[in-house]
């Protein structure tokens, strides 16, 4: 699942702040703020589109670095809210 | 950092500002315990961010509804910390509120609005101007740029005598002498109990409308007195022949300069009375040109006047039920003005 989660965020990340120029493609571990591909609209963006796309829901607290600044991160961090929503239907 | 970063001055925020911040955000017209004002903090303490939020109730189809009025929203270095605008902005929307709300968002903070699924509602954000003196709106655009240039006031004087012969009205460039005269209706300089009476009328006639309370409504017209940048406060109703009202406008500014509307407001259908009656008001005091927000209700009738219309800055909703989008997107939300930021001291006072 976290590879699907993975391609899913990179498509959403060259579609909509690299005009979809995959060549552009940051690597998992890369910044997306020091990279300039996302700004503070962007972080937004990609808030709604986590929540929209996983059904996941971002609690204000989680909008940090240590969850949004990389793909891998971003990646992690829905698989853990994933896993936390599948835990707790069980 | 509201001096520096959106009143954009070096010098340090004058006392008076600071104490007008403090009694506006932390004891706001309306109080709600559950929606305040919000800060953000950098990781070693500093307050490095501010959202300014106003509680206010409104009422739709019979139901009361809360609302939160976002404005001040500013971030020191926002470029070296993205996630503080943002997290602000997420923070505010996620609040208790049903209605959130702003009607001065930038261009940055519309950007940031729209993607939380805000809502950005055209007619509500449009701003217009109508000329009344054209060389005189040049002297004073030229003037509010670089001071020395106010010199050149007198000469437009002359200059617009003559312009204002040319062509048979209406001219979007000028208005003709008494242009306005025939059509408009008598007015009468209204006190703030009659304000408060006539706001309340006439805001009856909106399907979303604002739930005053009466300090909270005294409060926020008795503030709006004061806006010494705009310039002297012009408040008056507009009464049919039997002495009936059927409009009301507040505007501020002095002879020779450009005039900021923040509310008109009008018996439905009789619009274009009120507007001729307000630029016969202004052309009469001198003024060069009237500028203020747009309202759904008023366009068509402004449509004929030959008003222009830009864009400066964007009026937002954001609902969790999408229902109550409706009234703001058919233009039937009584919003702006009284029903958002334009009354307090912040919009066009002078604190030093």
């Amino acid at each position: 699942m976290p590879q699907q989660i993975n391609a899913d965020i990179r498509a959403f990340v060259v579609d909509n702040f690299l005009f979809g120029d995959e060549s552009e493609a940051p690597a998992d571990d890369a910044s997306l703020i020091e990279s300039d591909i996302v700004d503070s609209t962007g972080i937004l963006e990609m808030v709604s589109f986590l929540e929209e796309h996983f059904l996941v829901e971002v609690a204000d607290p989680e909008i940090v670095p240590e969850n949004f600044d990389t793909i891998a991160r971003l990646t992690a961090f829905v698989a853990g809210k994933r896993n936390a929503k599948a835990a707790a239907g069980t | 950092m509201f001096q520096r970063i959106l009143r954009k001055r070096r010098s340090p925020a004058p006392h008076g500002m600071r104490d007008y911040l403090r009694k506006l955000f932390l004891d706001p017209p309306r109080r709600d315990n559950d929606i305040r004002s919000l800060v953000h903090l950098r990781e070693d303490g500093q307050v490095n961010g501010f959202m300014g939020v106003l509680p206010m109730r409104f009422t739709y189809r019979g139901e009361t509804l809360r609302s939160a009025i976002g404005g001040s929203f500013m971030v020191d270095g926002h470029e070296g910390d993205p996630y503080a605008g943002a997290r602000l902005l997420r923070a505010f929307q996620s609040g208790p509120q049903d209605l959130s709300l702003t009607e001065t968002a930038n261009d940055v903070s519309t950007a940031m609005w729209r993607k939380l699924r805000g809502t950005n509602l055209t007619g509500y954000s449009l701003e217009w101007l109508r000329i009344l003196r054209p060389a005189g709106f040049m002297a004073a655009i030229a003037a509010d740029a670089f001071a020395p240039a106010a010199l050149a006031r007198p000469l437009a004087r002359p200059l617009d005598a003559l312009l204002r012969r040319r062509g048979a009205p209406p001219q979007w460039t000028h208005v003709a002498d008494g242009e306005f005269a025939q059509r408009a209706l008598i007015s009468e300089e209204a006190d703030t109990a009659e304000t408060m009476s006539l706001i309340r009328t006439f805001a009856s006639t909106f399907a979303l409308r604002p739930e005053w309370s009466e300090s909270e409504l005294e409060r926020m017209v008795i503030e709006a007195q004061r806006k010494a940048n705009y310039g002297t406060m012009v408040r008056r109703k507009v009464l049919a022949r039997g002495g009936k009202p059927v409009g009301f406008f507040i505007y501020y500014g002095n002879r020779g300069g450009i005039g900021r509307v923040i509310q008109i407001l009008s018996v439905p259908g009789h619009e274009g009375s009120v507007l001729d009656t307000m630029l016969d008001d202004a052309t009469q005091r001198g003024l060069v040109a009237l500028r203020g927000r747009g309202q759904p209700a008023l366009v068509n009738a402004m449509l004929g006047r030959r008003f222009a219309f830009v864009h400066a800055s964007s009026s937002i909703v954001y609902a969790k039920d999408k229902a109550l989008l409706e009234p703001f997107v058919a233009g039937q939300a009584f919003f702006n003005g009284f029903a958002g930021e334009s009354w307090s001291r912040l919009l066009g006072d002078r604190f030093d």
